[in-house]
């Protein structure tokens, strides 16, 4: 059983990543598309800038797939013959997950909350988009860097 | 490079040529009209009957594109319009057109269709209620008049009730009004919640039949008056009216369409020439009267000026013109001036505001960097071939792009090109996409030919890079505000403020390089002095305003804490690599998922180039938008954060409205 824990222990952190961004990104989005959609109903013509700011909080939900997917690869469980990942490696491995899981998840709702807002704040001033664009992207930062965080660990776990 | 300087004009002129004069402004387009002061006197109160004209027709113009645009087919596509395919007029075609177009006529003709229409549907739609209410009546058979008003001694009522309660209702009728009473009930089905009754009475005995019926809670419906024959006969009546209300529906939609078609150019094409006419009339609150003159206040740039005293030239007898420069506590509205190459980077400035008038323009101070950064973070030589063949594609097809989306476009061009020698650097094409696929090898030697770095190999090596671009972009800017504190002699602030901080900055690194073995250990001891130095100079210049030892302490104290926003900000550019590394992640994710697929027997061939195509779609399109939105991230808050605040007004002359046609000074059908 012992060697496959820590492979195990790496598939845990995979699902960790890809499922907490996920979620974090699924809420966030809605969050904005039910503004979206509020403003809509005023002006159907807003359709594709409202669509813009909706995806915003879509790229967190990107990243922890992203996350997953280097990690799978990185345990050859994608296309090769699986590697053999000692428990502490396996171990390593899933905190290095744990970035991304924490911060995609919580900064994925609280940017789909800014898109929200800026949604509803094309809906009076559309000329602003480019405004209402950043905004967003300021809650985005940390989702980058917690990423980064992500795959400098799992880059320094030599297996 | 800069902020465009910007003259005063005053211009006088007597009031018979106001009209052509006002004309010439529009026309060369150079002028903002500078609002009336409230208290200038005004000598002659100005009548505008032309305007209350002019809003006039607008009111009505509105009222028809809104009326007819929804059946106008339009031959152009709203994103050709917007790309500059737009009809082209003149102004004296325009007033020609409007001359001898009868609006108020062609308004009045669509107001009554529009009525007629909303007549004829809201009938149509009585008549729908009608017929869902006498669909409960198929089986009653009385005429309808002895349910809406009933006889002398017979009257009904109707309505429905909850199921469960049909049995106890009927059980009820019967033990009170026994014979005097019929009960109809119409068909339902088993899982009806509930079901419609109809209940016949003799008129004495309505308190007893609304007594059981309450108890039962039956919900009355009322029987319209004006149903009266037997339910088939009411039906075939209702339908056969509205057979023929759809008829007169269908033949004014009819007109509307041949209306619209023939009549929604002209009403656009006027509707341009009106607002631009309101635009102009509307200057005329802004001039100061006398009895035979008119005086007027605008700022125009001063290379503007030429063109327009040879546009004003044949009225030079009845006009006065005087250049000034703005005085001390006048703000004059901003125009930026770049040269060619940073032109399409002030669409960046205009979208964080433009600067106050006289401050630093930062357009070309932050146009490589947007371009390096744009190309680090998308870093895909395959994404950036398709968008420059879009871009190139649509700058071929639209000649007459409104500048502003030229410029744009321009941006992304320039932006293209970066990506493309980042991606071809970092061996990034479509991801791994040769790599990935046996028949696509003959690109690998392509690929191999500009390899330099794979930045998912030697991720550190690209994290210095980012934070070397950090520290360059930030001692830049902080450079900037130095310079730009020399240039407004503020020299106080130039050295206690900018110059200290930098040296405190540059003894730090100086200080971090030699301790690491980066540099000679002399360089140590000289970032230690600079480090002092700079940070003594921050220390006193920050509390010197501050009366008492403790304020001074604290708010000198406060002033070096900063220094730790400056660790935050080189951070931030960490994102260069975080977002570079997630294209070429997702490129190499998606290559992977076509492979995958392609072992699916007999149609994976197809499965796996769907899934690298749609794929890739998706991922350029965000990487796209994060790329361009993480890149201007660091100009706004990183690097304008150090010397630029925005805040001017941006100048906005007196020019033709053009939502539907060009309008042009020379017609371009002669």
């Amino acid at each position: 059983m012992e060697q496959y824990l820590g492979i195990m222990l790496a598939v845990l952190g995979a699902a960790l990543a890809a499922g907490w961004a996920g979620a974090g990104s699924a809420i966030g989005v809605g969050i904005a598309g039910e503004s979206g959609a509020g403003v809509m109903t005023e002006d159907p013509g807003k359709f594709g800038l409202v669509l813009l700011l909706q995806a915003l909080p879509g790229t967190q939900g990107i990243y922890g797939l992203m996350t997953a997917f280097l990690v799978l690869l990185k345990v050859g469980l994608l296309g090769g013959t699986p590697l053999a990942v000692g428990i502490w490696q396996g171990l390593g491995i899933m905190f290095a997950c744990l970035p991304v899981a924490i911060a995609q998840y919580f900064s994925a709702i609280a940017q789909g909350k800014t898109s929200a807002a800026c949604i509803q704040m094309i809906a009076k001033r559309p000329e602003e988009t480019g405004k209402a664009v950043i905004l967003p992207a300021m809650v985005e930062t940390y989702a980058v860097l917690a990423l980064l965080t992500s795959i400098i660990l799992l880059n320094s776990i030599k297996l | 490079m800069a902020v465009a300087e910007i003259k005063k004009l005053d211009l006088y002129l007597h009031k018979s040529v106001r009209e052509e004069v006002l004309g010439v402004l529009q026309r060369v387009g150079c002028c903002e009209i500078i609002p009336r002061p409230a208290d200038a006197p005004q000598d002659a109160p100005m009548t505008n009957e032309r305007l209350q004209e002019i809003d006039g027709k607008i009111s009505e113009i509105r009222f028809l594109l809104r009326f007819l645009e929804p059946h106008y087919v339009d031959p152009v596509s709203s994103l050709d319009r917007s790309l500059g395919e737009k009809p082209i007029f003149s102004m004296t075609e325009l007033s020609r057109v409007a001359e001898k177009t009868n609006i108020e006529d062609f308004s009045a003709k669509m107001h009554a269709y529009e009525a007629r229409l909303l007549a004829v549907r809201s009938e149509i739609s009585q008549i729908d209620g009608k017929l869902l209410l006498l669909d409960k009546f198929q089986d009653f058979p009385y005429t309808m008049d002895l349910l809406s008003s009933g006889t002398e001694r017979v009257c009904g009522l109707s309505g429905t009730l909850p199921t469960n309660n049909l049995q106890g209702w009927k059980n009820g009728i019967e033990a009170k009004l026994g014979k005097e009473s019929e009960v109809f009930v119409s068909s339902f089905g088993e899982k009806d919640a509930e079901v419609w009754v109809t209940l016949l009475y003799a008129r004495e005995r309505e308190a007893d039949a609304f007594d059981v019926s309450s108890k039962y809670s039956l919900s009355r419906v009322e029987i319209p008056n004006d149903l009266n024959l037997s339910p088939s006969e009411e039906v075939s009546a209702l339908e056969s009216r509205k057979v023929a209300l759809k008829a007169e529906e269908a033949s004014i939609m009819h007109i509307v369409r041949k209306e619209a078609e023939s009549w929604v150019p002209v009403i656009r094409s006027l509707s341009d020439y009106f607002s631009s006419l309101r635009k102009r009339y509307e200057v005329l609150d802004d001039g100061i009267f006398t009895d035979q003159t008119l005086a007027f206040q605008s700022w125009i740039p001063s290379r503007s000026v030429d063109a327009l005293k040879k546009g004003l030239l044949p009225y030079q007898k009845n006009i006065e013109i005087v250049l000034s420069d703005p005085e001390k506590e006048e703000i004059p509205p901003t125009l930026l001036q770049n040269a060619n190459w940073s032109h399409p980077y002030e669409t960046l400035t205009k979208l964080y505001g433009v600067p106050v008038y006289g401050e630093l323009d930062p357009t070309s101070l932050m146009a490589p960097f947007f371009f390096i950064y744009f190309g680090m973070c998308l870093g895909d030589a395959g994404y950036a071939l398709v968008m420059i063949a879009a871009l190139t594609y649509f700058m071929r097809k639209y000649k007459r792009m409104p500048d502003s989306v030229r410029q744009f476009m321009r941006l992304i061009m320039g932006a293209a090109v970066s990506t493309l020698i980042y991606g071809a650097l970092t061996g990034s094409w479509f991801g791994d996409l040769a790599d990935s696929y046996e028949f696509l090898g003959f690109f690998r030697p392509i690929k191999n030919m500009f390899f330099v770095i794979d930045p998912m190999q030697k991720p550190m090596v690209i994290l210095g890079i980012s934070l070397a671009f950090g520290i360059v972009h930030l001692s830049f800017g902080l450079f900037i505000s130095f310079y730009d504190c020399i240039r407004k002699k503020d020299y106080v602030a130039a050295f206690g403020d900018k110059g200290a901080w930098i040296t405190m900055l540059a003894g730090i690194l100086l200080l971090a390089g030699g301790a690491s073995g980066a540099l000679p250990g002399a360089f140590s001891t000289l970032g230690k002095w600079m480090a002092i130095v700079g940070a003594v100079v921050v220390f006193v210049y920050q509390g010197r305003g501050k009366s008492g030892i403790m304020a001074k302490f604290f708010s000198g104290v406060l002033a070096l804490y900063g220094s730790t926003s400056y660790l935050g900000d080189v951070l931030s550019y960490s994102r260069l690599l975080a977002l570079g590394l997630a294209s070429a992640a997702v490129g190499v994710i998606i290559n992977m998922l076509g492979n995958l697929s392609s072992d699916i027997p007999y149609v994976g061939w197809l499965i796996g180039i769907m899934v690298v195509l749609v794929g890739h779609t998706f991922g350029m399109a965000v990487n796209i938008l994060g790329a361009f939105v993480h890149s201007l991230r660091l100009q706004y808050v990183e690097f304008f954060s150090k010397f630029y605040s925005g805040g001017g007004k941006f100048f906005a002359p007196l020019t033709y409205s053009s939502q539907y046609v060009d309008i042009t000074e020379a017609s371009a059908k002669k």
